[in-house]
This record gives structure tokens, sequence and C-alpha cells, in this order.
């Protein structure tokens, strides 16, 4: 259980870790979004599911309620944060921002 | 000028600096502030008013009048932005664009008074058009009876856990103006208009105002909500916490409806027709 739990902790910050490397290493708005949009949901995700199940270690009605209110969050978040990322792009491309192109030529 | 405001900034920046010197330190428990008050509330205010959530307590009802007038502070705001931005008078000949629904017919409306083309069969379009988009839509309204359902348990359960008027109505509030955000100003309003939104406010100031004035109908100090208790046919001190319940509801009605009056007279330009 502690392993399982310990995996998938270490698991999330390895995602958070990439979405920070990657919307400071894209090279525009849109491609920017995509790790912040992504791997922010998966990292939040495997993070509350092992706290989720270090909370059913005591398996008693408090205990699970706790879970289930775990998971309710991350429900939320699985719809929101994607849907927010969605509202964010219709932004950008209703502003007119044109999105990134490989240099012709030359190196990125 | 500028050089005149640049040393005033720098001076006074300076003499707070200076100032914030004498304070002490943060959590310092020989403190002033730790000394008298504090210990009495941590101590005294689970058995003087059963509130588990002490914060709530010293706000709700040993500093009730703090309260009290913060709200008003609040519908204060919601009124001076009314005042100052509201107008009665459209701009001189508005255009009114409306889509018919069944053949997506554009049709432009210009004339004075402004009149709805009839039958319902119209759509009123924004002029800086916002194509809606199906994802945001359906997803908000998806989860906006949640968050105002979290709202009004923030505002319940303020006595337990974090929370109270204040934060839920926020919270309700900023559900409507998600609302307004991603489908139209106009869905919003039609959910909750702008005569509900100030009576709203006004209602709100009142029951909070109110029960304080009926404690004093009952023989006891404004806001002592003990004297309650014979009404609610509860014992004095169960009485306090029920009292600090209507009083939360009081704020978190104002605090919404607030909020929501002045998002709308900002995003209209204080037309109330169309807007972000």
């Amino acid at each position: 259980m502690s392993i399982l739990v310990t995996v998938m902790l270490a698991l999330g910050l390895v995602f958070f870790a990439g979405a920070a490397v990657g919307i400071l290493r894209f090279p525009d708005f849109y491609s920017r979004l995509h790790p912040a949009g992504k791997m922010d949901t998966l990292g939040s995700f495997l993070m509350l599911a092992a706290l989720a199940v270090q909370e059913l270690r005591h398996f008693d009605l408090d205990h699970v309620l706790v879970a289930v209110k775990i998971m309710l969050i991350v429900l939320f978040y699985f719809i929101a944060s994607p849907t927010a990322t969605h509202a964010i792009v219709d932004a950008g491309l209703r502003a007119g921002q044109s999105a990134w192109t490989k240099p012709r030529g030359g190196r990125s | 000028m500028k050089l005149i405001s640049l040393a005033l900034v720098v001076l006074l920046g300076g003499l707070f600096m200076a100032a914030t010197a004498d304070f002490p330190d943060w959590g310092d428990p020989a403190s002033p502030a730790s000394l008298h008050v504090s210990p009495r509330y941590i101590e005294k205010s689970m058995e003087e008013t059963s509130v588990p959530n002490i914060v709530t307590s010293v706000l709700a009802d040993y500093r009730g009048y703090d309260t009290m007038f913060e709200t008003a502070v609040v519908f204060t705001a919601g009124v001076a932005c009314f005042l100052l931005l509201r107008r009665r008078d459209p701009r001189p000949g508005p255009k009114r664009i409306y889509r018919h629904q069944a053949t997506g017919v554009i049709v432009e409306m210009r004339e004075e008074p402004a009149k709805e083309p009839s039958g319902g069969v119209f759509v009123r379009i924004d002029d800086d058009w916002v194509p809606h988009d199906l994802i945001i839509m359906n997803v908000c309204r998806l989860l906006i009876p949640f968050i105002q359902l979290f709202g009004l348990y923030v505002i319940a359960h303020g006595h337990h856990s974090p929370g109270g008027g204040f934060q839920g109505g926020v919270i309700l509030g900023a559900s409507i103006i998600l609302l307004a955000l991603s489908w139209d100003l106009r869905t919003a309003m039609a959910r909750l208009g702008e005569t509900a939104t100030g009576l709203m406010s006004a209602v709100g100031v009142f029951i909070y105002a109110g029960v304080g004035a009926l404690c004093l109908a009952l023989g006891s100090n404004f806001l002592d909500y003990r004297a309650l208790g014979p009404l609610m046919f509860v014992d004095p001190v169960h009485a306090r916490s029920l009292g600090i319940f209507f009083v939360e509801l009081g704020v978190g009605l104002a605090v919404m409806a607030t909020m929501v009056l002045i998002y709308k007279n900002l995003a209209s330009e204080g037309l109330m027709d169309q807007g972000l």
C-alpha cells in the first residue's frame, strides 16, 4: 500500500516537474498551454489519488468519506482544468495570436 | 512635481519601514495582542457560543458590530457603483443586432426607443460578438450548480470549518459571474436580475440588523443572540450559535448580490443590456 502511494506521489511530482519545464521551454503561447493543461491535470490526479489511497488504509466510514471527497476534487479538476485551457486557447485564437512555426532555414 | 512626489513616497515608505521595526515579532506570545483578549477567546468561545470555529465566533458574536458595518460597507460599495455607473439613457442610436433563430438571418435595428422584435424567434447578439463556445458553455452549465452548492455549504458550515458569509457569498457571486462570462450577460440577468440584486443586497444588511434588533426587542442587548433562545426553543448558548448562522446568511446574501451588481454595472458600461 505505502509503496503504491509513494510511487504515485513520485510520478505526480515527475509530471509536475515536466509541466514546469514545458511551460518554461516551449516556444509559444499555444504549445505552453499544452503542458499546463495536460500534465498538471495528470500530476494532480496522481497526487490526489495517492492521498485517497493513503486515506483508505484505515477502512472505516470517516476515512472512506474523506477519500471519496478527494476523488470528487479530482473529478471536478478533470472537468474544469482542460476546459479552462480550452477557453484560454479560444481567447488566444480570437485575439489573433498566431501559432509558432519553425523558422525556415534556421534553428529554433 | 514628479521629484517631489517621488521624494514624498520614499520618505513615507521609509517612515513606514521604520515604524514596522517597533512592532512585536510575528506570533510573539508576549505581544500585547496575544496577552489579554486572544486567550479569553480561545478558552471561552466554545462554552459561551458553542461555535467550534473561533474565528467565526469572534467575527459574528464578540465583534458583531464590526461585521455588521462591514456588511454595510459592502452594501454601500454596491450602491455607489450603481449610482456612478448605471445609465438609463441608451447611447445615441445604439445598434442592436438580432438573429432569426430558424433561418439564421441577421437583423440590425436602430430605432428609438428600443423595441424588441416580437414573437421570441429572434435572439439578440452582442455588438462585440462573442461566438459562444459549446464546450465552455456546457461545462460551465454542468459546474455552476455544484459551485453554488459549495457556496451554500461554505455559508452554512462556517461554524465548523473555514468559511462563513463573506467567503460563501463570494463563491455564489462568482458562480453568477461565471454564467455571465460563459454564456452572456443577458442570460445571467434573466437568472438574477437587476432589481433582485439590489433588493438582495439590501435585504442581507436588513437581516443582519434585524436579528440584532430582534434581540433588542426581546429584552437583551443589540446583537446579543442569547435572547433568541426562547424563540427557537434552544438554550441560550445554542441560540448564540444559531444567531450567528442567521447573521451569516444575511452577510452571504449581501456579498453575493453586491458582487453581481458591481460586475454587471462594470461589464455593461452601466447599460445592463450586453457585455462581457
